[in-house]
């Protein structure tokens, strides 16, 4: 009986306790075909991070990881390789990237912030044109950082933008327009992507919405728009629609991903608009008097919102929901008396009438989008909503990820752009909508397997 | 502006121990080879934990010790993430009770126990998935339970036992802030834990064949205050995650019980049992870690939980073969307490099925070893823990080989 036994608990012993779990979906193509992807974009589909762009940026943009997804695909999958214009390494082109760093303060005081990169020195490799591998000098993405749709008619790109030069077909004669229907008969996608559009709001709000900001200011030189202002919307519509023509004339499918709202990137909401901070009654009191003649506030103890100049020159106290950005000097805000006693230039403030400003060209320009994705029965990818799904955080594995700076995790030490991880959320976000729209199976990807945000020191 | 700009925000895992919540029922190796049966009839010592009631009716004082290792073993798979499995680990509780009537004859018994009613854990790859919500987990108990029993007749007896708990409890986590070299910060705890309650319950033998008990075990709060949380973060954001203590509760639920004992041979060499447990786990509503030191990047966490109550059925079966051999066989359905959405990976429990057998064997007078084996399996659960945003497919097996053995004085 005792035998019986432990022959009973040996082969429970040898039998069990080996639990396994294998969940496969096959990925499908569905109705679209992802053989021969192409990207179109900006600085966001480049790759481009921490206030440059470098390499490991690129090999972590979004299209590389829609690619890597695509070529799981049995039938109808991505095929060969992904070639992008890649730069020879880390530094940052033209100029530095940032890296955190403890730095010290005006006022003394050390702490964790962004600096360009301690060690950098430009990699001539860097500047030399890129040469494509692949066959026929393929090139699968053709994001320049910087691009905005009023630029697509612009004859000779390359000579304004070092990044479209370094691999453009023709750079200095052809606009970027020639430079996609090069490529589309190169490369004959039968799927591609098309995030365009956000620059030709941001330069506006990057400048502290410096330029007229009607969206109907003229270029100062023939199809040249002045970079920190608003696109005409008829300019943004014709060069856009002629862009999706010349990406869908081979046939293929795609998706189009409309303008994010970029007031709720962390460069805007970083610095609050109150974020005078008087710490002391005395303080409050000394700014009350020097501002008795004047304007008249009274000083509080805690937050004050700050003195800012307005687009009319005039000296006045921030309201809510105007934005400071990021690149005010924080050494000017400690320690020079910017906010308090001097204003912060307007350059570095967002009005509400700014704000208004690009809200409505955004709303105009994504309005145009999802027309042309409706009615050449393309994806819309919808990434002006999704930014407020991020801003109030998502949480993916365990890992909280929302759109502050440095602590929400997915956006680069710039401010504007995402660090590998936001990058991976995007592609995420794409995927989720070329499945909806195309009926397919590509799996999403492993956002926490990327890099986020690095910090200085050992363990 | 703040002095540090950064850090990170976690989501805090949960702690506890494989089985249907930490409802192990290992406490005794004759009950376990029954499906965990054991409140209706003393077996033996262990009736302590089983049904204090009984310990008046055994008919000396018995020195009982037993020792289990525990083998859980969980699967994990995504579609998109791939699968894995924790890693082998063996936990070896142990059961120790000395008790019985004060003197033969007498309506009295006295007894303590000292047992294990959960001390298991989970350990997954460092680099896991899930790492982010837990590494690894680890909670171990003692629980100290003297015990006093009375007969009040032939039909009837009572007792009543005061627990006190102690344990520790350890557990890891990697935290989203990446050095250099994008390498993860963790969070390591530890804490000892401790807290009361008591084991109450009746035995009624209508016949020497037909025989009914009823238990009350009281809900035990594990209170874990002043343990230590270390923080492992790159030296830039040591300000924001100070190395610091921390408190949080675990209860360990009510179980009420009902068991039936019948003899339904006239030889009265099979004994069948029946025990049905009511589990009060709604009273794990919630996990709080509360840290004693708190920055702009390090807050309280709180993970909701919503158990909910649990009736489980057992079932087994004794054969006196021979004087000196019985054997053993059993099994139950424990159904999970944790609800879709909340299932974390440091529980990752579904419904328990279980299958139980063993041997007794009584070579001397007055000294009997037993031996006992359980199997435990779960059906693959498809579920998530929403609140880490998480999700993916378990599958759970354990197995735990037992031995013990008793003396009558």
């Amino acid at each position: 009986m005792k035998k019986l036994y432990i022959f009973g608990a040996l082969a429970c012993l040898f039998t069990a306790c080996k639990p396994s779990v294998n969940i496969t979906v096959p990925p499908t193509a569905g109705d679209a075909d992802f053989r021969s992807y192409l990207a179109i974009g900006n600085s966001l589909t480049a790759g481009y991070a921490d206030n440059s762009l470098y390499v490991t940026g690129q090999l972590n943009s979004y299209p590389e990881r829609l690619f890597e997804q695509f070529a799981l695909i049995a039938d109808r999958g991505a095929q060969g390789n992904f070639y992008q214009p890649l730069l020879h390494g880390d530094m940052g082109y033209p100029s530095a990237r940032k890296e955190l760093a403890m730095t010290y303060g005006c006022n003394g005081d050390t702490s964790l912030s962004p600096i360009d990169l301690s060690y950098f020195s430009a990699d001539a490799q860097d500047a030399a044109r890129y040469v494509s591998p692949g066959p026929n000098g393929q090139i699968n993405n053709i994001a320049v950082p910087g691009i905005r749709i009023a630029d697509y008619s612009f004859v000779s790109y390359g000579a304004v933008n070092p990044y479209a030069a370094r691999f453009y077909n023709a750079p200095s004669t052809g606009t970027p327009q020639n430079e996609l229907e090069y490529r589309v008969s190169n490369l004959h996608p039968t799927f591609f992507t098309m995030w365009l559009g956000a620059n030709d709001v941001l330069g506006y709000a990057t400048a502290g919405g410096q330029g007229d900001g009607s969206g109907n200011a003229l270029p100062p030189i023939p199809n040249f728009y002045n970079r920190n202002d608003i696109t005409p919307t008829p300019v943004f519509d014709t060069n856009y629609g002629r862009a999706v023509a010349t990406a869908i004339s081979t046939g293929a499918k795609g998706a189009l991903i409309n303008i994010p709202d970029i007031t709720k990137i962390p460069f805007f909401t970083t610095i609050p608009a109150n974020g005078l901070v008087l710490t002391r009654q005395s303080q409050a009191d000394s700014l009350t008097a020097f501002y008795s003649n004047t304007l008249k506030y009274v000083f509080t103890l805690g937050a004050n919102y700050f003195i800012v100049r307005d687009n009319l020159g005039n000296l006045r106290q921030a309201v809510p929901g105007e934005l400071i950005l990021l690149t005010t000097p924080k050494d000017s805000l400690t320690c020079a008396g910017w906010g308090s006693y001097k204003a912060i230039p307007q350059q570095y403030v967002l009005t509400t009438e700014e704000i208004q400003n690009i809200k409505n060209a955004t709303t105009r320009f994504n309005e145009k989008i999802a027309g042309y994705a409706f009615r050449n029965n393309l994806a819309l990818v919808d990434m002006y909503s999704y930014m407020s799904t991020i801003e109030s955080g998502i949480v993916y594995n365990g890992v909280k990820y929302n759109s502050q700076y440095v602590t929400g995790g997915a956006f680069s030490l710039d401010g504007v752009h995402l660090n590998p991880r936001g990058y991976a959320i995007i592609a995420n976000k794409i995927i989720e909508t070329i499945n909806a729209k195309y009926h397919s199976t590509i799996p999403p990807v492993n956002v926490n397997k990327y890099r986020g945000i690095l910090f200085p020191g050992d363990f | 502006m703040k002095k540090h700009l950064l850090a990170a925000s976690m989501v805090l895992a949960s702690f506890s121990s494989i089985g249907a919540g930490y409802q192990l029922n290992l406490q005794g190796i004759r009950q376990l080879a029954m499906g965990g049966t054991g409140t209706a009839m003393p077996w033996d010592a262990s009736t302590i934990f089983y049904n204090p009631g009984g310990l008046s009716r055994l008919k000396g004082i018995q020195v009982y010790g037993s020792i289990l290792g525990i083998m859980p073993s969980t699967a994990y798979g995504n579609y998109y993430l791939g699968s894995t499995r924790s890693e082998k680990q063996t936990f070896t509780p142990f059961n120790i009770y000395v008790g019985g009537p004060v003197r033969e004859g007498s309506r009295v018994g006295l007894g303590l126990g000292i047992y294990t009613p959960f001390g298991s854990g989970l350990k997954w790859d460092d680099n896991w998935i899930g790492k982010y919500i837990v590494q690894s987990i680890e909670l171990k108990s003692f629980f100290f339970q003297p015990t006093i029993s009375y007969r009040f007749s032939n039909f009837l007896s009572g007792g009543l036992g005061l627990i006190y708990a102690t344990g520790t409890f350890d557990f890891k986590q990697a935290l989203p802030v990446q050095n250099s070299y994008e390498e993860a910060g963790t969070l390591t705890l530890h804490g000892n834990a401790n807290g009361v309650g008591f084991n109450a319950g009746l035995q009624m033998k209508f016949s020497e064949r037909f025989q009914v008990g009823l238990t009350y075990r009281s809900q035990v709060t594990m209170n874990i205050g002043g343990g230590s949380a270390n923080f492992n973060v790159p030296s830039s954001l040591r300000s924001s995650f100070p190395n610091t203590r921390f408190e949080t509760f675990l209860p360990l639920p009510q179980v009420a019980s009902i068991g039936f004992a019948i003899k339904p041979l006239n030889n009265e060499r099979l004994t069948l049992q029946l025990d049905l447990n009511y589990t009060g786990w709604n009273s794990y509503d919630s996990l709080r870690i509360n840290f004693a030191e708190h920055t702009t990047s390090l807050q309280d966490n709180h993970a909701p939980r919503h158990y909910r109550n649990t009736l489980t059925t057992r079932l087994g079966a004794n054969y006196k073969i021979s004087k000196i051999v019985s054997v053993m066989a059993g099994g139950a359905y424990d159904p999970t307490p944790v609800v879709n959405g909340y299932v974390s990976p440091d529980l990752p429990d579904a419904d328990h099925i279980v299958i139980t057998m063993g041997a007794a064997v009584k070579p001397i007078k007055r000294f009997t070893i037993l031996a006992a084996c359980e199997f435990v399996t779960t059906p693959k659960r498809n579920t998530t823990y929403d609140f880490a945003g998480f999700g993916g497919t378990f599958w759970t097996q354990a197995i735990t080989p037992g031995i013990g053995i008793y003396y009558n004085f």
